[in-house]
């Protein structure tokens, strides 16, 4: 029985299609084409809590390599999606359509640095803190910061627009990406963007930065390198009550500062955290706010005092002061391992990521804690506070009955009530496949079908990464009726 | 068949790792790793960067992530093939994963249960292999071997080793002998100063590289302490044994150690190998004496850096000149597994300035038995130790562990223990 993906129908007979796919594949890759049941298991997930097996993985090592597997899908007629470390949280690196999956892993090559012109050129397996790490010799690093940045790589932080704690300040990653190398869908290779600073033309890098690989595969990009800065100082404010907490953030920024990064965790993510980190968090608050200036000395200095002089009026408890680097690191390390410490409550944890006016974080997140109540889940917190970026955590045991339902039940009412608080889906994870259904609590039918137009240009067969972002049914048109599953918006 | 998340479908619950096959080529296996263990992990991926064979393969079935979820299908299916054999060797065991995992996953429990399943319920352990494990735990072949090994280095009858490879049994060794350095024909004697502490001596250590034994016991003796030593027989941890699958060779020679070391005196390793398992010995036995003997165990680093002040100051005559510079490698099984590795800077710091890696302690690649077995993953990873190294512009290196200083002067590092260093700037001991 075929089973339809939107514009693509996989039956049991392109099943069998699979040796003549993996024949053409191995012409290119030789043993890097694998078909064998436990690999194509460990690239059916990602960091998301959804998966399904893909038909062939893909490991190329170069530009040509991924031109020639996205040509050899066309003509095969068959999906293919791009993966890098696979941590990505909202599916957007889950095989859907039985597709070929290219993970990026072994193009991890930093091919140049170039600081006269602040720029680098990297492949986009190179691990995110990598880069970081190899420019820091030099005085540069690369700013987006994903929690998940010693192992995200920098193809799947341009696919999502990746975020981090330090883009409040600093910008999210479509801001640090100058130019992009990318295999269309056709297979030809081209070049979004440039290296000039306002290059002519639409402006379709701006475009691929963020399109989940749908518009292709970026296999190069021209990153924007951020100077070091001469000072920073982190600090650790508890509070005793969440709502003093996220009342505190407004007022840190209406105060005129925007820190590099300000972060918020409630009382369950600072037990979690603490016993992993061992960085003295403290474990009796409610609430507490990491917050990291950086700038020059005398600059930096100011903004501590202003950042204690605010907190006190919102009743802060203790104002740490990181003494040294290790200190800040140590505090760090707690904060970007808090969504995998979860695993000390449950095995499973289901992560939401969706954007709140900031003046409004304290009534939502209570709404949060209400509906994983009323579904009997655990909630746990842990965000970008100085953007109104939530990511609350919901843990969970998958072996538990019925537990599924609840979760997504809790995860879309999550998502409601963002979007009734003037919010949005997604700061930075993403809409994958976690969030397509729920793009129409944001946009008109008007608004996908636009979008599915823009998309189509890009991609008319409809194999890069199909049934991502867009929920089906965007389009009117007959051949696309056709295909639709069962029970999907129309 | 795949499925997409239609709407108003609840999330797939199972993820399919792999499709059932049944078919040619599989057998029957059973994991003894319970589900709440195999459940653990939450595949968020923080493991990834800190695996040696994940970072130069970029590939899942080479990461701990992808290793539990093999685990976790096999478990189910019960019964595995080929394939999953090969990617559970493939694992270094640095642990590397478990340092950096936020949910604090026991992968190596789970490895070891894999790999002890394997041991006893396939021919994953060929005889010839299980018997040249079985010669670590008979110091006198080991050392008549090791004599016969440096007599031929001498005397260029390396064909000799050859020829003694071709016996199934000794082929492991003798293809191990192939990258060593020379080992010492005759080698004196420790000798015994007191029963303050035990030093233990080990294997194939103490058959090649007694003289490292001597410097740390120079150093333990220069605090005022007097060293007991094991007395023959009591000879091998079992650590490598453990690493194959062979729990139970292990588990014997673990209660052939604990008998030779009797008492309540600290037992000090210098192989931070041997030091991780028998600080294991009450997991790996289960019983109360285990436990209180492993209590005993400490890496020498640790036991001196408690005593740092006891130390004497340095008898160098460098006078006025800057301390020497040393790249301190972390052996995985004193970071990792011990986290003792913070104790070798006190003991070094003292004499000489310490430098750090920027690798976040990943694995050299040595792993016991493992670059003689999978000689060209271990040299890829190899190859990013020794530029960690060289980025440091350090020209000697201290390593606590024999098999990594063994691995990386094999490509060319100047490796030492930390503590011959120390020993070379002690003041001139009275006779």
């Amino acid at each position: 029985m075929p089973v339809g993906y939107g514009r693509v129908v996989v039956s049991e007979a392109d099943c069998a299609a699979d040796a003549a796919l993996l024949t053409d594949l191995r012409g290119v890759l030789s043993d890097r084409a694998r078909d064998n049941d436990f690999e194509r298991g460990l690239y059916s997930r990602d960091g998301s809590i959804e998966g399904s097996a893909p038909a062939i993985v893909c490991l190329p090592t170069s530009t040509a390599e991924v031109a020639e597997i996205v040509r050899i899908c066309r003509k095969h007629r068959r999906p293919f999606l791009a993966r890098g470390s696979g941590t990505g949280l909202a599916g957007g690196a889950v095989p859907v359509g039985r597709p070929v999956v290219v993970a990026t892993s072994k193009m991890d090559r930093i091919v140049e640095i170039d600081t006269a012109n602040r720029i680098a050129w990297v492949e986009p397996g190179v691990l995110n803190l990598d880069l970081s790490r190899a420019l820091a010799p030099k005085g540069f690093h690369f700013a987006p910061d994903p929690s998940s940045q010693q192992v995200c790589s920098i193809g799947g932080n341009i696919a999502n627009n990746s975020g981090g704690p330090h883009c409040l300040a600093y910008g999210v990653t479509t801001a640090h990406i100058s130019a992009l190398e990318v295999v269309l869908p056709s297979g030809e290779t081209t070049v979004f963007g440039g290296l000039d600073a306002e290059p002519p033309g639409f402006d379709l890098r701006g475009l691929f930065v963020g399109s989940e690989g749908t518009m292709g595969i970026a296999t190069k990009a021209a990153v924007r390198l951020t100077p070091n800065a001469p000072a920073v100082r982190t600090l650790l404010l508890d509070f005793d009550d969440v709502s003093e907490g996220s009342a505190a953030v407004s007022a840190i920024i209406a105060a005129g500062l925007v820190p590099s990064a300000l972060e918020m965790m409630d009382q369950r993510a600072i037990e979690i955290v603490e016993a992993f980190a061992h960085a003295g968090y403290p474990t009796g608050a409610a609430a507490v706010l990491l917050v990291e200036l950086d700038g020059l000395p005398g600059g930096v200095d100011a903004g501590v005092d202003i950042v204690r002089e605010v907190a006190q009026r919102h009743h802060v408890g203790h104002v740490r002061v990181a003494a040294d680097d290790a200190e800040r690191a140590l505090l760090w390390k707690g904060r970007k391992n808090a969504f995998g410490a979860v695993a000390r409550i449950k095995p499973d944890y289901y992560l939401h990521d969706t954007v709140v006016p900031r003046s409004r974080l304290t009534e939502v997140l209570e709404k949060v804690y209400r509906i994983a109540d009323a579904y009997g889940l655990i909630a746990v917190n842990v965000f970008h506070a100085g953007d109104g970026n939530l990511h609350p955590i919901l843990a969970f045991d998958r072996r538990e009955p019925g537990v599924d339902e609840r979760v997504k039940a809790a995860g879309r009412d999550i998502v409601a009530v963002s979007i009734e608080a003037g919010g949005v889906l997604s700061g930075e994870h993403g809409i994958g496949l976690e969030k397509r259904d729920y793009m129409g609590m944001l946009f008109s039918a008007h608004d996908m079908y636009t979008q599915d137009v823009v998309r189509e240009t890009f991609d008319p067969d409809g194999l890069a990464n199909p049934l991502k972002i867009i929920p089906t049914g965007s389009r009117c048109s007959d051949s696309f009726h056709q295909n639709v599953p069962e029970g999907a918006w129309v | 068949m795949s499925t997409a998340s239609p709407p108003g479908e609840p999330l797939s619950t199972t993820i399919p790792v792999g499709e059932p096959s049944g078919t040619a080529g599989t057998f029957p296996l059973h994991l003894d790793i319970d589900s709440d263990t195999l459940a653990s992990c939450v595949a968020c991926g923080m493991c990834l960067p800190h695996c040696p064979t994940y970072r130069v393969t970029g590939e899942e079935s080479a990461s701990p992530r992808g290793r539990i979820a093999l685990m976790r299908d096999v478990a189910e299916r019960g019964e595995a093939d080929d394939a999953f054999v090969e990617f559970m060797d493939a694992c270094i065991q640095c642990l590397g994963c478990e340092t950096a995992c936020p949910a604090g996953v026991h992968y190596g429990h789970m490895m070891e249960a894999t790999r002890e399943a394997l041991a006893t319920q396939t021919r994953y352990q060929p005889r010839s292999r299980r018997l040249a494990y079985r010669a670590l735990g008979m110091p006198r072949l080991l050392g008549f071997g090791s004599r016969l090994l440096g007599l031929s280095q001498r005397l260029g009858l390396m064909r000799l080793i050859a020829l003694v490879g071709r016996v199934r049994p000794f082929r492991q060794l003798a293809a191990m002998t192939a990258s060593l350095p020379r080992v010492p024909v005759r080698q004196p004697p420790l000798t015994a100063s007191g029963d303050d502490v035990w030093l233990f001596t080990g294997c194939v250590m103490d058959a090649w590289m007694r003289d490292t034994h001597r410097a740390v016991q120079a150093v333990i003796e220069s605090t005022g302490a007097g060293v007991a030593l094991p007395p023959a027989g009591a000879s091998c941890c079992g650590s490598l044994h453990l690493h194959a699958g062979l729990a139970a060779d292990s588990r014997r020679l673990a209660r052939k150690v604990m008998a030779a070391l009797p008492g309540e005196a600290p037992i000090l390793i210098d192989s931070a190998g041997c030091g991780a398992t028998m600080k294991e010995y009450g997991h790996l036995l289960g019983t109360d004496e285990a436990r209180r003997f492993a209590a005993r165990v400490q890496d020498v680093h640790e036991w001196l850096a408690a005593r740092v002040d006891d130390l004497p100051p340095d008898a160098s005559d460098a006078d006025g000149a800057a301390p020497l510079q040393i790249a301190v490698q972390d052996p995985c099984h004193l970071r990792h597994v011990q986290q003792a590795h913070l104790p070798v800077r006190t003991v070094l710091s003292r004499y000489f300035e310490v430098v750090e890696l920027d690798d976040d302690g990943l694995c050299c690649g040595a792993g016991g038995a493992y670059s003689q077995q999978h000689p060209e993953v271990a040299g890829a990873v190899r190859e990013r130790k020794v530029a960690a190294v060289e980025r440091t512009g350090a020209s000697v290196v201290a390593s606590a562990n024999p098999g990594c200083t063994l691995h990386l002067r094999a490509a060319g590092l100047d490796v030492r223990h930390p503590l011959e260093f120390v020993a070379g700037h002690l003041p001139a001991r009275e006779a």
